[in-house]
């Protein structure tokens, strides 16, 4: 049977979730040097405990220690995402419309940090990292319906601050 | 429009009216604006490999190690405990006294460690300590027994109602409930009951009932009876002579119209019950009626 504690098989682990467990402090709490020491700590645990946690199992257990390390310890700051560079064809776009989606990333930012805490990484984890509700629900704990209830507040509420209604 | 349909658009989950209807609604733009622009935004730069060898470096580094030692680690703790156990179960042991015992209908024989031996009639039970048996030969009784004492230092027995003290000889001590008797076949014993000593020399014996001292006659031949199957009375309370029937055979006796008091004398097999119930009705002149393990004694005519 596989086992955790191998070394190959632990670091495929840590090749598949690693990111996304720091991207997940990321969006909760904002710091950079936090997520880094999430995954650090996450893993650490799962290599003292390989030999407890199946394979299958280890997903959900770093997100549970990461998820666990920073609880009601750290406050949340600002979330600053960058935008993936589109250059290719930036110099066909007009100065107004590169001035407008500037406004408009600008007001996303805003938007983003105004939402709470859960309908952010929710809501992220979906956009950026590409998680299913699902696989969202088994990280933050919760059923399906409530990722899909805090997805849907994050787009309306979204809309509404972009839009300024 | 269903429940948080948002989340069901994005998922792809609406039907296909519902999805005209969202395409038509004013909002709808903008929603596809956010999604466009949402999903272009990057976190920051996080090097999986990097953090991989980092976290090996650092933190687990020599890990494997600990792992595989750890099973040994796990087994010389419960080595040592186990060592600590057996060391500390051995002196405790060792200073504890030895015991034997024997059950109903059964009896046994014990050689000590001068090579003194008790023979133990049924349920019976002699101590001593095996540790300090070079100082101090002292055994202690509960029921009875026929001691045959090598020569040496004092040799004690200890019962619940008196003492009997030799320096090597052949005698048997019975202790009972209310029942105390001591009999030398060979040297001298001292009996102490009631803080008062007696000396026993051979071939007379010491019986005790109810507290009281009983005058009994002298002793046939060099053994207890019993220790040729044979259970012999001189003048004992009827109960006394049952209460043995019930040792030697495992067998509850009980009794009608009968008086356990009368005294009794005389011997009964502890082979044959038949003939054993034989040898105690006749004399005492009552009935008795067997039925799997239980007797009755009774008197005069058949019981109802």
């Amino acid at each position: 049977m596989d086992n955790v504690c191998e070394d190959q098989i632990f670091s495929s682990l840590f090749k598949e979730h690693s990111k996304t467990v720091f991207n997940y402090i990321f969006y909760k709490f904002g710091n950079e040097e936090k997520a880094h020491d999430a995954v650090q700590e996450a893993f650490v645990k799962l290599w003292e405990n390989c030999a407890k946690v199946s394979p299958e199992k280890a997903k959900s257990f770093v997100y549970t220690v990461a998820n666990n390390l920073y609880l009601n310890v750290i406050k949340a700051e600002k979330v600053r995402l960058k935008y993936a560079d589109k250059s290719n064809d930036r110099s066909n776009e007009s100065p107004e419309f590169l001035m407008e989606e500037k406004e408009y990333k600008e007001k996303l930012d805003k938007a983003l940090n105004a939402l709470p805490e859960n309908q952010r990484t929710t809501f992220l984890l979906n956009r950026i990292d590409g998680k299913k509700y699902a696989e969202i629900a088994e990280m933050e704990n919760v059923s399906v319906k409530a990722i899909e209830k805090r997805m849907h507040l994050a787009l309306k509420t979204l809309r509404e601050q972009i839009d300024g209604i | 429009m269903q429940e948080y349909y948002l989340a069901k658009w994005l998922n792809g989950e609406l039907s296909e009216a519902e999805l005209a209807e969202f395409k038509n609604s004013d909002e709808y733009a903008s929603y596809a604006k956010l999604i466009e622009v949402s999903g272009q935004l990057e976190t920051p730069k996080f090097d999986v490999d990097k953090a991989l060898q980092r976290l090996k470096d650092e933190r687990i580094e020599g890990a494997p190690k600990v792992i595989a030692l750890n099973p040994f680690k796990k087994f010389l703790r419960i080595a040592a405990v186990i060592a600590v156990l057996l060391v500390g179960s051995y002196f405790y042991v060792s200073t504890l006294d030895e015991t034997v015992s024997t059950q109903l209908a059964e009896r046994t024989e014990v050689v000590l460690p001068d090579n003194s031996e008790i023979f133990l009639n049924a349920e019976s039970q002699i101590s001593y300590s095996k540790k300090k048996w070079d100082q101090k030969r002292d055994v202690s009784l509960q029921g009875e027994a026929f001691f045959k004492v090598a020569k040496g230092k004092k040799f004690t027995v200890s019962t619940s109602q008196g003492t009997v003290a030799v320096l090597g000889t052949q005698f048997n001590v019975e202790n009972r409930d209310n029942f105390f008797e001591v009999t030398c076949y060979e040297g001298l014993v001292s009996v102490t009951f009631n803080g008062q000593e007696t000396k026993l020399p051979a071939g007379s014996a010491f019986v005790v009932i109810n507290g009281q001292i009983v005058d009994t006659s002298q002793p046939k031949g060099s053994n207890p009876t019993w220790m040729n199957n044979e259970s012999s009375f001189e003048r004992i309370p009827l109960k006394y002579v049952i209460a043995e029937l019930q040792r030697q055979f495992n067998v509850k006796v009980s009794t009608k119209n009968v008086n356990t008091d009368l005294i009794f004398t005389g011997s009964f097999n502890n082979t044959d019950l038949e003939m054993a119930l034989k040898s105690i009705s006749t004399p005492s002149q009552i009935q008795y009626k067997v039925e799997g393990d239980n007797v009755l004694f009774y008197a005069g005519n058949t019981p109802q």
